[in-house]
């Protein structure tokens, strides 16, 4: 590495120093609603974070809410669990009634909605046997592209890939491709 | 925050409602226009608007109907340019979208009046997050709409609709009611076809003659081609004489899935 290269990255570091500074500071102000935030979270502007059970967040996740905003929602007795490294694009709401976890290293589209309830942010459940949630799980190294729906009970297994505008539901297998409405699996990566 | 005070700040949004019942729970700050028309709002109303604000609208002479109970997630956008009727008791998720008109008739033409045709959703419905309800759609009482469905047609009472366009996957309620399964789909298939009061047993229960008789046959070889996008023999569709004969006929042209 050349002198210039190497002047070239610090000076780019230097560049988006106050970027990395108010995200990290960010994280630490919008997020502390939550129950537990690992070290080296960032949060592009601000995210909407409804907290009523629990909420756990893992290390060096990013969230992104510029240009639209993120929602994370937790109702009374449910537990949302983001692993380490998870990347969430603008947009993206996730509800969480019982449980909803995100596994290390996922990567989530702008716009996706994943919910473990029908009809996520509408108050209390109803006694109706089909509003009871049933739990969401997405597998490590995920990748969900834009506009892609989680329906309740659904399990993605690790490092499979939901196309765009799919919507997902049941259990996708670890390692496949996967698009549609609903979502079947195309091929394994 | 006290009951009293959070209703009457509800009461401030919904202003331009013809009738709101009582204790409204309104989060953020929708747009609700129905100066023009009349909004109509049952009792025990919740809307959502955190983060992403709903609006709701009556056109001129429109007629926009929500019966008690009801509860509409943030980002809904429910216009009404004629009629647009929603049950008690019916969850309506976010980002839902609900109109009764196309906002456009012939190319050029941009009259919102054109060609509507009246919504109605029955009561107890469940409709999921970023589902699209466009004109002419009814959706019958206690029926379920998953995510991301795109309603336009007749949804029977009691079922669970889903996919764009939107067709019957299973009951309402089924938690096993999965899209990959025929089998699953089936019962309520032949609900709505042949005009059953209840789902019948797959297994060897044998198909009433009024029932084989009614043209209800045509019409279940029609919603398996809607449903499955599968063109069974209709020779065979009609010489069933048991639901196991249906089942099997299936199973044939896709034997993977039932």
């Amino acid at each position: 590495m050349t002198l210039r290269d190497r002047a070239m990255k610090w000076i780019a570091r230097l560049r988006s120093a106050p970027v990395w500074l108010r995200s990290s500071l960010g994280a630490r102000l919008w997020l502390r609603g939550c129950d537990s935030v690992g070290p080296g979270t960032r949060t592009f502007w601000r995210p909407h974070i409804e907290n009523r059970g629990r909420m756990q967040i893992g290390a060096r996740v990013r969230l992104n809410s510029n240009w639209a905003v993120i929602e994370l929602v937790s109702g009374p007795g449910g537990t949302l669990d983001i692993g380490d490294g998870v990347f969430i694009n603008y947009g993206t709401m996730v509800s969480a009634r019982r449980s909803v976890r995100i596994g290390p290293n996922v990567m989530i589209g702008n716009y996706c909605i994943v919910a473990d309830t029908e009809t996520p942010g509408t108050g209390d459940l109803a006694d109706a046997p089909s509003s009871e949630p049933r739990p969401v799980e997405i597998g490590e190294g995920a990748w969900l592209a834009a506009r892609v729906i989680v329906l309740p009970g659904t399990r993605i297994g690790a490092g499979a890939v939901i196309a765009a505008g799919s919507v997902v539901a049941g259990d996708i297998p670890a390692g496949s491709v996967a698009g549609g409405i609903p979502a079947r699996v195309l091929r394994s990566r | 925050m006290s009951a009293r005070w959070k209703a009457s700040r509800a009461r401030r949004w919904l202003q331009g409602c013809a009738h709101v019942g009582e204790s409204p729970v309104i989060t953020g700050r929708p747009s609700v226009h129905g100066e023009e028309g009349q909004l109509r709002i049952g009792d025990r109303f919740r809307l959502a608007s955190i983060p992403v604000p709903s609006h709701l609208v009556a056109g001129p002479g429109a007629i926009l109907d929500i019966g008690d109970d009801v509860a509409i997630g943030c980002g809904a956008a429910i216009s009404a340019h004629e009629r647009v009727q929603i049950g008690s008791g019916t969850r309506i998720g976010p980002y839902v979208i609900i109109m009764d008109s196309n906002f456009h008739g012939s190319p050029g033409d941009q009259s919102l009046h054109h060609d509507c045709r009246p919504v109605r959703i029955g009561a107890g419905c469940r409709i999921g997050s970023r589902v699209t309800i466009t004109r002419g759609a009814t959706i019958g009482d206690g029926a379920e709409i998953l995510a991301g469905s795109v309603v336009s047609t007749a949804i029977p009472p009691g079922v669970c609709a889903a996919g764009a366009s939107a067709r019957i996957i299973g009951k309402a309620g089924d938690l096993q009611a999965r899209w990959e399964s025929p089998a699953a789909a089936l019962p309520a298939m032949l609900m709505a076809s042949l005009g059953l009061e209840s789902p019948p047993n797959l297994d060897a229960t044998v198909i009433p003659d009024h029932l084989r008789s009614g043209g209800g046959m045509e019409e279940l070889g029609q919603s398996l081609k809607d449903q499955f996008g599968i063109a069974p023999d209709p020779a065979a569709i009609r010489e069933a004489r048991t639901f196991a004969d249906i089942a099997a006929v299936i199973r044939e042209v896709r034997p993977r899935s039932i």
